[in-house]
């Protein structure tokens, strides 16, 4: 019985991929708790078609395809807050502006330029195969963002929750923004590669989704969204091992799983206690 | 303290909200602001917390720009409508300390002085109670009293309240009232924006009347007038005149005016109207 459990852990490949897998969970997690209270939830969605021109470039230039995922990612993410700032629409009108027209270049980029890159392994990931070269890239964008989500989440906080008083006591407000944005444009690349670009969004909305149901305070909502982002990205993998079944769709309905339980049975914004509050007050 | 010279701006859409605008308030003083909707009251604010840049003139605060003094600390501002999300998993006491990040280190950690700064405020503004609350669980008047406690938290030598009494009953007007003299005797600069004409005398030492322009700057005895008054507002004041003849039976000439814009009626009451400024009791409320 032990002996089939530990089984995955015998395989290089399949450890490899459970630390990646949770690393980048919570990586995503983290962030997640910032997007879903300022209505930018959809933006992993966004930002993991708009590196699809990146690719593109980085594969005629012959560089690394996860640096011109970057760079679009960034570009998209930073355009995205510019037309923000000068105009009065709605952050999703401008998320869907700005991926499908990336997304749209992207392509014909592609069609004009055709390559052999496996579009299949951007869109669905390739956790299982990844190499130990793409590991140890990864391993250093995930140390790199939770460092600086450490050093600076209380400045985050003041400027997603009042840019004005965070500007009216000194805090850089643009650069924090310009910081938060390449934080998730290295999480969404580094994602892309494990989960792929269909699951991205939901790594940067359910943990941070569920963690909200959970607590009213924003430092505990962060950590209980990095421990349900890193437990199921890992617990994903790890039973992908015997279920042979793509380890993306498997972490993504844990995550699920555990935002409906959050979802019915939270201690204070939960589902059963509000109907109790109900019958108490008639 | 605060020394504005020659200010104007104009936003993108070409309205002119102010001009030509000179002033100077000193520190241990309430300084009101009052003016019609749209007066640029707000505008004004908005130039001294460097949230718009103004287009001529400068504004120098303790001898420094507003950005330098916004980074010395010495501005805090409670915002006229809430312009934050209430649904935010952040206590009364979470956004309090927020007010204290300026003068904490690089990981905002919160040393002993902050809890206990955050505790004061809290206790000034008569909200210790709620300390543990989720800020939307809050009502109206709460809410307000969070932001002037943060405002406190911050302990800066300046405060911006944009019009702090709106949807606030009166006995917290008045504890609020006396919360401003009390900062105004520590030493503090209070620069405070409201409708309530007839609170301005019981508690402002001066008053601005502006109208795109500054139309009058001084001490409220002087310059709180009927006249002046008129002239920022522009016949915009619910108007009551009642003369000598309407008032009583015999020879006295005086008249009593009340003007009211918004909430606390001003009450005028002398031979020419103008010259005695009398605050109308809590009773009459
Ligand atoms: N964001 C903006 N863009 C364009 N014009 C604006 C903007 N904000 C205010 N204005 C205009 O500038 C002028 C001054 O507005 P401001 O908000 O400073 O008035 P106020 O004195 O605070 O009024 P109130 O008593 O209603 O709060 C008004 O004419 C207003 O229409
Ligand atoms: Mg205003």
């Amino acid at each position: 019985m032990i002996e089939t459990l530990l089984e995955p852990f015998a395989y290089e490949y399949m450890l490899r991929a459970i630390w990646v897998s949770a690393l980048v969970g919570s990586v995503c997690a983290f962030l997640s708790c910032y997007l879903i209270l300022k209505g930018w939830s959809l933006i992993g969605d966004a930002l993991s078609h708009s590196i699809v021109p990146g690719v593109a470039l980085a594969y005629i230039l012959s560089l690394p395809y996860s640096l011109g995922a970057f760079f679009a990612g960034f570009i998209a993410a930073g355009s995205m807050v510019w037309i923000k700032k000068e105009t009065r629409l709605k952050e999703d009108a401008i998320i869907g502006l700005v991926f499908t027209t990336f997304f749209a270049i992207g392509l014909l980029m592609f069609s004009i330029n055709p390559i052999a890159v496996n579009i299949q392994a951007i869109i669905l990931g390739n956790l299982l195969t990844i190499s130990h070269q793409e590991s140890v890239q990864i391993l250093i964008i995930s140390i790199i963002c939770t460092l600086i989500l450490i050093f600076n989440w209380k400045n985050f906080l003041a400027v997603f929750f009042d840019e004005r008083h965070a500007k009216s006591i000194g805090i850089e407000t643009t650069f924090y923004k310009i910081l938060f944005f390449t934080l998730l444009s290295a999480a969404t690349v580094a994602a892309l590669q494990t989960v792929g670009a269909c699951l991205v969004i939901a790594m940067v909305i359910t943990p941070g989704a569920t963690a909200y149901l959970l607590s009213d305070r924003f430092g505990k909502m962060i950590s209980l969204s990095i421990v349900i982002g890193s437990i199921s990205n890992a617990l994903g993998t790890y039973l992908s091992f015997y279920m042979d079944a793509n380890s993306g769709g498997l972490i993504v309905c844990i995550q699920t799983v555990l935002f409906i339980t959050a979802f019915i049975f939270a201690p204070k914004h939960g589902m059963l206690k509000h109907r109790k509050k109900e019958v108490i007050h008639g | 303290m605060i020394k504005i010279d020659n200010v104007g701006f104009a936003y993108p859409n070409g309205q002119h909200a102010l001009e030509g605008i000179n002033a100077q308030v000193a520190s241990g003083k309430i300084c009101g602001l009052v003016g019609m909707n749209g007066a640029g009251k707000s505008t004004l604010f908005k130039l001294l917390t460097a949230h718009i840049k103004s287009k001529t003139g400068r504004i120098e605060i303790k001898g420094s720009s507003v950005k330098k003094a916004l980074q010395q600390n010495l501005i805090s501002y409670v915002p006229q409508s809430d312009e934050v999300d209430w649904d935010f998993p952040v206590l009364v006491k979470d956004v309090v300390m927020m007010g204290r990040y300026g003068h904490m280190g690089f990981m905002r950690r919160a040393s002993k002085t902050d809890h206990e700064a955050v505790d004061n405020a809290l206790e000034r503004v008569n909200l210790i109670a709620f300390k543990d609350r989720q800020i939307g669980e809050l009502s109206g008047g709460q809410k307000k009293r969070v932001f002037v406690a943060r405002a406190l938290a911050q302990g800066s030598e300046i405060i911006l309240l944009d019009e702090p009494f709106t949807g606030i009953d009166i006995k917290t007007e008045d504890a609020l009232i006396a919360l401003f003299k009390a900062l105004a005797a520590e030493g503090k600069l209070i620069l405070v924006s409201t409708h309530n004409l007839g609170s301005v005398p019981s508690f402002c030492d001066e008053v601005m009347l502006i109208n795109k322009t500054l139309l009058a700057h001084g001490p409220v005895e002087t310059t709180f007038t009927q006249e002046n008054l008129s002239k920022a507002f522009g016949g915009m004041l619910r108007h009551h005149h009642l003369v000598g003849d309407d008032l009583h039976d015999d020879e006295d000439a005086r008249t009593l005016t009340v003007l009211s814009d918004d909430e606390r009626p001003l009450v005028f009451y002398g031979e020419q109207g103008g010259q005695k400024i009398t605050q109308p009791g809590n009773k009459d409320d």
